[in-house]
């Protein structure tokens, strides 16, 4: 029997010294390699593949709360830091690195409404249910030590949210009325109020640090600044806005997460029409969160699961969810762009991936480089449908599923019936209204 | 003293029967201290004043008023004039207005605020949107502050301070001082001079930014301040008689003036005479002297029985027949002027532009000598071309002067004035006419009133000229009043952050669709060939419908857009076209326009159905197998019915065509004969941030891998868009990076892509041979 063998002369390929460099044995010709354009796609095409093998986003489960997780803090420097408030007044240090929670200590009588950390992260506040802001130190007590706030204020009115300026010692309060808040202070040093609403979230802009903004419960959402004695302007939109997420590179973009399954992200300077509508939720979206590149956001909903977006495209890039995950309350990214945290009804902090398919832990720099040909890959072929079909394939809940299907029905009847009047009415009069500005009612002064 | 015996003591009894008396209105809320500040006073706090309660039996205590401080300075003759002074100014100071309403002037101090925010936001748009355009953007962002672990290298610390060179230095100051001390007596301190100096410095400093603060502010309350006094203004003022009345006061005013200008500053007049016009036109454009308005309706109504309503009417017809017959009167005059000038400034146009092609191709006569010396020398062409252009200029401007010389001759000739802008006046005669010189010597025998007179009719020519510029002016704002304020209205906010955005150099497709989440059944149902052909279909359906109704150049660029998916899906799969790429690659830019020209006169259509013909021409036949001479071994004499039978069966028969799927759709095309295997790979439509197919099919061809190209340019082609570190925080953006230059590049692969020429993309492949 005749065997077959590739023999090779060393000469070719084996290094006269250490320092010199390797032989490429290969010819870069073109005319050589006809296939490059066949062979590069079959390789994008098991990437995708193989990414999909590898999504699998689900970290860790934080257990110990008691009752609903309500709120998040996140900890300006340090990244295995995060505080949760939970609705039976309780909170949750966690350390995340050993996937255990450092302290525990019940803070308010009723909801913990928001937990800010201080700039440089040596002290967090808290507010409740029972008009209390409490400031607390970072570090846990000694032993044998009580928790203890290092201050109580009470206020005057009710509190929803606080937010935590990111340069200087002044803070933010929502509720019956916006407050702004020094530090050093029992008392605040302006309230802002424009109406009489519910004020149920606050957040600062963490790049133009003065300005703030608010959602109230008459679904407005009102721009201020900590240095005028007025708020700056008003949008109303069609339904309830829960949260605002400022953008943390784009100084003047900003979303808001409303109770109509959409997200909305708007220019502060432009608020008649959101520069983008964020469709895909099937229910009311509760929080959203950017990433620290800005350039992702990242949504928690009532219907039970958390969509990633990016922040100039209207349709998610992925959904995460299990089985166990009630409606989700809270949700944040973390500030190395890594993770992201869920925190919902049944009790559980959650942590993801933010990327799913990333590849944990130590990577050597020729995977590195391989990770990088791969992603490069999948982009350059993104538009082939079938890596488009695999790439963008989700397995979504039974539920989640079915509340599409109607709603897309809904949809469906509507635009019929639009185009039904529009055609049995006079000309102009059925004007043509895109769907950014539908859910906008007013901007007012 | 024993226990019981009372001890009266007057004082302590006065002061119990106080305060048994004003038991009853004693007021038990004490007055709050404020040891925090407060913004808003608690209206539980407030207190009575205490004075006001005790007041009632005391004699209270009123407060001064400047009357009595009149009066005190009243009674010392030195302070007589003060205090009238003081009179004076009470009596001649304005009371301050009412300040606007609550809601009114929140409002304002909204807006303005709100454009200070904007306007401090705006900042960040060439930031935010180089951050977009980056081709790798790398976080958290680097920045320029070097940290150094000092402790890491501590050394053992350093006593002093100062170098050596620098205690040398002190150590002669010292001397030299105290040689002064000697000699001169010198006994300032030096420290407390330097002391002194820097607290002034810090002063200064702290007084400056006072100042601009206040400036600041000022201007800020200023702002508020005229916001709200025209606010006011504007509400103030209801009556329309008034304004009427104004109105008409202000023409009478202007027309006054006018006549005066007219007669000492021409020049000033004239430009009145435009503002006066502007207003009439505007008066005009808003209709009010017609019959249409509510007040000449009601007329209407009332006309038929009362004469004087009738005249009224007739009136206000009148004057809007003057407002339009002034108008065609002066238009009527002068149209004849300017249609010659304009036909003057026509050619002038089309010679003027030597080197614009444009107007070449519509001078044919030039054209034509181009052609003819078309055997020259580039450069020598060049000359005679610019020769003739030259000497065709010279020759349109002599026409122009002629032109003028025969105006000027039909008026009375033009003579110095002696006026200041007069003298501007032949500066640019001078510049423009030679022949200016000749008229001025002409006119000096002139009479003084001659030359007034045609003063003035220079005036009033160009007084017409204005008019009429102006009455076009006012046509269009007729036309499109309601446009300009849309435009108005819609003053884009953004419009800074579009203008700054800079295409990517690398283009990246955006999928936005919704994730299909429905089950893969029906999702692949939607992907098979059929409905993939269909839509193919549909678009070459959609450009041949076009090709009856529009000219042939449209189709054939149609048609080159479809060749060229071919050569997309080729990229992919079946390479059996490669050869076909370069040729085409190497044709493709004259290849439009040689299309063109070639379909100028064909029959697209036509050729189109004998293309489809042909695929199937192969199918529809018989072929024999059977050669001559093949299988008649024996020779000839072979029976016809043997041969006939042989015939038959080597005859081969195709099969009948199956039915084209598009047979009886004159303008479709389908191509049957490509792989249908290799259809659910291939893309459909170009995706979307790519404009041209083009583009899309570029992006596509080059290689990025290893094995393809070389490892710098394999590592540049696949540099992620995002860079993160592992464990390290990404702050929000600084605004340090409002100031911060360039970067230093500190990845070798980022200062190589920088390095890259602009203007080209990568090379599609680095020929490394």
């Amino acid at each position: 029997m005749k065997v077959k063998m590739l023999s090779r002369n060393p000469d070719n390929y084996v290094r006269e010294t250490k320092l010199q460099q390797h032989k490429v044995p290969r010819n870069y010709d073109p005319e050589l390699h006809p296939l490059e354009g066949a062979r590069e796609y079959v390789r994008a095409l098991n990437a995708t593949k193989l990414d999909r093998v590898f999504a699998k986003p689900f970290v860790c489960n934080l257990s110990g709360h008691r009752d609903g997780v309500s709120c998040f803090g996140k900890h300006p420097k340090m990244l295995s830091t995060l505080a949760t408030g939970a609705y039976d007044g309780e909170v949750r240090i966690w350390d995340l690195a050993n996937r255990c929670s450092s302290r525990n200590f019940v803070a308010h009588d009723g909801f913990v409404r928001g937990i800010a950390y201080a700039r440089n992260g040596e002290r967090f506040l808290t507010v409740g249910d029972d008009k209390t802001i409490k400031v607390w130190k970072s570090e846990s007590p000694e032993v044998g030590e009580d928790e203890e706030p290092v201050n109580t204020i009470l206020s005057r009115y009710i509190l929803h949210g606080i937010a935590h300026n990111r340069k200087d010692n002044h803070f933010a309060t929502c509720g019956e009325v916006c407050a702004i808040w020094d530090e050093k202070h029992n008392d605040p040093l302006k309230t802002l109020k424009w109406g009489v609403d519910t004020l149920h979230t606050i957040s600062y802009n963490p790049v133009e640090t003065n300005v703030l903004a608010c959602c109230a419960s008459d679904r407005s959402i009102i721009l201020y600044d900590q240095r005028e004695a007025q708020p700056l302007r008003k949008v109303v939109l069609t339904m309830k806005s829960n949260k605002l997420a400022w953008n943390p590179m784009e100084a003047f973009n900003f979303t808001v997460a409303n109770e109509d399954c959409n997200l909305y992200t708007f220019d502060t300077r432009k608020l008649h029409t959101p520069l983008k509508v964020h469709f895909d939720h099937v229910s009311a979206v509760t929080d959203v969160d950017y990433s620290p590149t800005g350039k992702e956001f990242v949504t928690a909903s009532y219907d039970k699961t958390i969509r990633i977006y990016q922040a100039h495209q209207s349709h998610s890039r992925d959904i995460y969810h299990t089985k166990r995950m009630q409606h989700v309350v809270c949700v944040s990214w973390s500030l190395d762009n890594r993770y992201i945290f869920s925190g919902s009804d049944e009790m559980n902090v959650r942590m993801w991936k933010a990327n799913a398919s990333e590849k944990l832990g130590v990577i050597r720099p020729r995977e590195r480089a391989n990770f990088n040909y791969q992603e490069a890959l999948k982009a350059k072929y993104a538009a082939h449908p079938q890596i488009k079909r695999i790439a963008r394939h989700r397995q979504v809940p039974r539920h989640v599923l079915n509340a599409q299907r109607k709603m897309r029905v809904v949809k469906e009847k509507d635009q019929i019936k639009e185009a039904n009047v529009r055609k049995h009415s006079k000309k102009g009069t059925v004007p043509h209204v895109s769907e950014k500005k539908k859910h906008i009612i007013k901007e007012e002064v | 003293m024993s226990d019981d015996e009372e001890h009266y003591n007057p004082q302590s009894h006065k002061k119990l029967l106080q305060a048994i008396s004003s038991r009853g209105n004693v007021q038990h809320i004490q007055r709050s201290t404020r040891d925090e500040r407060q913004p808003v006073q608690d209206e539980f706090q407030l207190v009575k004043s205490s004075n006001a309660s005790s007041s009632a039996n005391v004699d209270e205590p009123r407060a001064v008023g400047l009357n009595d401080l009149v009066q005190i300075l009243r009674t010392s003759s030195k302070h007589l004039d003060t205090g009238k002074k003081l009179k004076n100014v009470q009596s001649t100071k304005k009371v301050l207005q009412k300040p606007l309403e609550k809601p009114a002037a929140d409002r304002i101090k909204r807006t303005i605020g709100y454009e200070g925010v904007s306007k401090k936001l705006g900042r960040w748009d060439a930031v935010v949107s180089k951050q977009r355009s980056a081709e790798t953007q790398i976080f958290p962002i680097p920045s320029e502050t070097i940290y150094v672990n000092t402790s890491a290298h501590a050394k053992p610390l350093k006593t002093s301070i100062k170098s050596d060179l620098a205690k040398e230095l002190e150590e002669s100051n010292q001397r030299l001082r105290e040689l002064r001390k000697k000699q001169i007596g010198d006994m300032t301190d030096d420290k407390l001079l330097a002391q002194q100096e820097r607290a002034l410095l810090e002063k200064k400093l702290t007084r400056d930014e006072l100042f601009a603060r206040r400036k600041e502010l000022a201007y800020l309350k200023m702002r508020e301040s005229q916001k709200s006094a025209k606010a006011r203004m504007q509400k103030k003022i209801k009556s329309k008689k008034y304004h009427k009345l104004q109105k008409r006061q202000k023409m009478l005013e202007q027309i006054k003036e006018f006549e005066l200008l007219q007669k000492t500053n021409p020049e000033a007049a004239l430009e009145k005479l435009e503002a006066l016009e502007k207003s009439r036109v505007k008066e005009r454009a808003s209709l009010r002297h017609k019959n249409t308005g509510t007040w000449a309706k009601n007329l209407q109504v009332r006309a038929k029985y009362d004469r004087e309503v009738r005249k009224d009417l007739a009136e206000q017809l009148a004057v809007s027949r003057q407002l339009t017959q002034k108008q065609h009167d002066s238009e009527s005059e002068e149209d004849q002027e300017s249609n010659t000038l304009k036909l003057d400034e026509q050619d002038k146009l089309l010679d003027n532009d030597p080197f614009n092609p444009w107007t070449k191709v519509k001078s044919k006569g030039k054209t034509n000598t181009n052609e003819e010396e078309t055997d020259d020398p580039n450069w020598r062409k060049y000359w005679t071309e610019r020769n003739e252009t030259n000497k065709l200029l010279a020759q349109h401007r002599e026409d122009i002067q002629e032109l003028k010389e025969t105006k000027k001759e039909t008026k009375t000739a033009k003579t110095t004035p002696k006026a200041k802008k007069s003298s501007l006046k032949i500066k640019k005669a001078k510049v423009t006419v030679q022949n200016g010189w000749k008229v001025e010597k002409l006119s000096k025998d002139a009479t003084l009133e001659e030359i007034f007179e045609q003063h003035g009719d220079i005036l009033k020519e160009k007084v017409g000229k204005k008019l009429e510029k102006l009455r076009k002016q006012a046509d269009k704002l007729k036309e499109t009043p309601a446009k300009g304020k849309q435009l108005k209205k819609k003053k884009d906010a953004l419009k800074n952050l579009k203008d700054l955005t800079f295409k990517n150099t690398k283009q990246r497709i955006e999928i936005d669709e919704p994730l299909n989440s429905e089950d893969i059944e029906t999702k692949t149902g939607e992907i098979n060939p059929k409905s993939n052909v269909s839509e193919e279909a549909e678009i070459v359906e959609k450009s041949s419908a076009v090709i009856e109704s529009i000219d042939p150049t449209k189709v054939t660029t149609l048609n080159w857009t479809q060749a060229s998916r071919g050569r997309l899906n080729d990229a992919l799969g079946d390479g059996e076209l490669e050869a076909d790429f370069d040729e085409e690659d190497y044709t493709n830019a004259d290849r439009q326009l040689t299309l063109t020209e070639a379909f100028e006169d064909d029959d697209i259509i036509a050729d189109f159905n004998k293309d489809k013909e042909k695929d199937s021409e192969l199918k529809n036949t018989e072929l024999q197998l059977a050669m001559p001479g093949w299988g008649s071994w024996a020779g000839a004499g072979i029976s016809a019915e043997v041969m006939e039978r042989r015939n038959k069966r080597l005859l081969l028969k195709l099969a009948v065509p199956e039915k084209r799927r598009d047979e009886n759709k004159d303008n479709l095309y389908i191509n049957e004969t490509s792989s249908k295997d290799t259809r659910s790979h291939l893309v459909s439509s170009v995706p979307f941030p790519f404009r041209s197919l083009a583009d899309y099919e570029a992006s596509i061809r080059a290689p990025i891998g290893r094995n393809f190209v070389p490892e710098t340019a394999f590592r540049m082609l696949t540099r992620p868009a995002v860079i993160t570190r592992k464990g390290q925080v990404i702050e929000p953006m600084d605004e340090s990076e409002l100031i911060k230059p360039d970067r230093r590049l500190r990845h070798i692969v980022d200062r190589r892509i920088k390095h890259l020429p602009k203007h080209k993309p990568l090379p599609p492949k680095a020929k490394i041979a």
